[in-house]
């Protein structure tokens, strides 16, 4: 099955194709406190000064899976520079993470949001949903739905936010 | 009531105390679910349109959404709610040439059983606005709160003081009244008003439960439908009130609630007794019946949550459709060339819903 463009904004995103990141308008940054796999905690607020990439997914979710080796390329290709991406699961058992994680080793940290509250504080009801956020900590661009994120234009987005 | 009916209410209630279904309390664990809706736009003419209910976006302490995602060939997609009562839906658009439209979608939620003890009303319970208090004593347009609704409802409650009497009185009311009619189209359209002024009081939760509401408001008692899809079978012993396999293509079911200070919102479903009179094994059942009975006395303040709750709409205008307002969504809903597909007709709107209990 061909994943597509899903968007929660109030317009209508452009074709499958073209799919591209949205200038965000959805007001202030929530506040982003999770741990990780290992128990360590990961505060957004902590990661002032680099442009980080917070991704909302599910191991049910296929376009979620089907995106995320090139949510790691991008990560990969921007190694050396201020910039991170966190993953975070929606409400799935540790065991069921680490599973996955086992068939698809990913570079980046995976944040448990046990309860769903992060991601309906960031207005993530359906995943994947991706928030590009600025080296000043606020959210910059948003994306419902698959991306290619080692795209030219997406990583035109991320080089401007780096400048 | 008269002495005979009386004794043969007591003994079926007393009977209804032994089965394994009048005993069972509400669970307070929490059950994650899964469903996965598939649709087909058949034979498309132009561009086609399709919207598909999501889960409840507002967590309660009966159901929480945990999230959705979809695939398939549209061109362009979003979720988009109605701005009055949130009612969230998938709406996705295929362009004219797109020779056979799908959508997928996948939506994750929990629930756990839901029960109000009536016995006594708490000071911490929640309270309901004035704002709020008008929007649900506010008539809908298939749910008038005057003439013949409110004159059945006053007479209905003429000896009730409290809304919680007052509520109860009308669920009896409908208990007694109505029937579940099986040559009703989906779970009806909730014209109540028609109804009461044909006298035709059949028809499934679609109707029967918004008359539960209209009547309700009517006298003042706050109150709400609910609409949703049953999503797993009954814990509880009802076969009529759960699904027997994963396909709930045809699973929908609308509930209902009253608001009462000092109890909160309260969950009631006058028409799954009706239901479970009309087919719960062997079927049409006598009202007295001890399974009817039951059912009667545990469905006036609780709801086994096997049940995925979409929203509590009315008037629903779906976003960039040519149609009219529904009274509700709980269906698919698809559109062609700027017509509205039959719902309700898998030969001009293929989709099918599949649900599963997804065990950690």
């Amino acid at each position: 099955v061909r994943a597509f463009v899903v968007l929660a904004a109030v317009a209508f995103a452009a074709a499958a194709g073209a799919a591209e990141l949205k200038p965000w308008t959805g007001g202030a940054t929530p506040p982003l406190v999770l741990q990780d796999l290992h128990g360590r905690t990961h505060r957004l607020a902590d990661y002032r000064g680099k442009v980080v990439l917070v991704n909302f997914w599910a191991t049910w979710c296929e376009p979620c899976l089907a995106e995320m080796p090139s949510i790691d390329r991008l990560r990969q290709s921007l190694a050396g520079q201020p910039f991170e991406v966190l993953a975070v699961n929606l409400g799935e058992p540790l065991g069921r993470i680490e599973r996955f994680l086992e068939k698809m080793p990913l570079g980046f940290p995976m944040l448990r949001d046990r309860d769903t509250a992060a991601a309906k504080a960031w207005k993530a009801r359906v995943v994947p949903a991706s928030f590009l956020v600025g080296s000043d900590g606020r959210i910059r661009y948003v994306h419902y739905g698959e991306l290619d994120w080692s795209s030219e234009p997406v990583r035109k987005t991320v080089a401007e936010l780096l400048e | 009531m008269d002495r005979r009916v009386f004794l043969q209410t007591s003994a079926a209630a007393a009977a209804a105390a032994a089965l394994p279904w009048r005993d069972a309390l509400a669970s307070t664990e929490w059950r994650t679910f899964e469903t996965v809706t598939r649709v087909e736009v058949l034979r498309p003419r132009g561009v086609s349109r399709a919207w598909v209910p999501l889960p409840m976006a507002e967590d309660t302490d009966w159901h929480r959404s945990v999230g959705s995602s979809w695939t398939g060939n549209a061109a362009r997609a979003q979720v988009a709610a109605d701005g009055k009562y949130g009612v969230t839906m998938v709406h996705a658009e295929w362009r004219d040439g797109e020779t056979a439209p799908v959508i997928e979608v996948t939506s994750r939620f929990m629930t756990r059983d839901r029960a109000v003890d009536l016995g006594k009303p708490v000071a911490n319970a929640p309270k309901l606005s004035a704002a709020d208090r008008a929007f649900y004593l506010a008539a809908t347009e298939l749910i008038p709160t005057d003439g013949i609704v409110r004159k059945t409802a006053l007479e209905a409650t003429k000896r009730a003081r409290t809304d919680v009497q007052k509520a109860r009185a009308i669920y009896e009311w409908v208990v007694d009244n109505t029937f579940r009619d099986p040559k009703t189209r989906g779970c009806g359209w909730g014209d109540i008003k028609s109804m009461l002024e044909s006298g035709n009081l059949g028809g499934k939760c679609g109707d029967l439960n918004a008359m539960f509401v209209g009547l309700a408001r009517s006298v003042g008692v706050p109150a709400r439908d609910v609409y949703g899809l049953r999503v797993a079978r009954s814990e509880l012993g009802y076969a009529s009130l759960g699904v027997g396999s994963p396909n709930v293509t045809r699973a929908q079911h609308c509930r209902a609630e009253f608001f009462a200070e000092g109890y909160g919102w309260v969950p009631v479903d006058p028409a799954d007794v009706r239901k479970v009179v009309l087919e719960e094994p062997p079927g049409k059942l006598a009202v007295n019946d001890p399974k009817v009975v039951a059912a009667r006395t545990r469905l006036f303040g609780s709801w086994e949550m096997n049940w995925l709750a979409y929203n509590m709409g009315h008037d629903v205008k779906l976003p960039g459709s040519s149609g009219p307002k529904l009274p509700y969504l709980m269906y698919i809903n698809a559109e062609t060339a700027g017509e509205m597909r039959d719902q309700l007709d898998p030969d001009s709107l293929k989709y099918a819903i599949a649900s599963r209990e997804v065990k950690a």
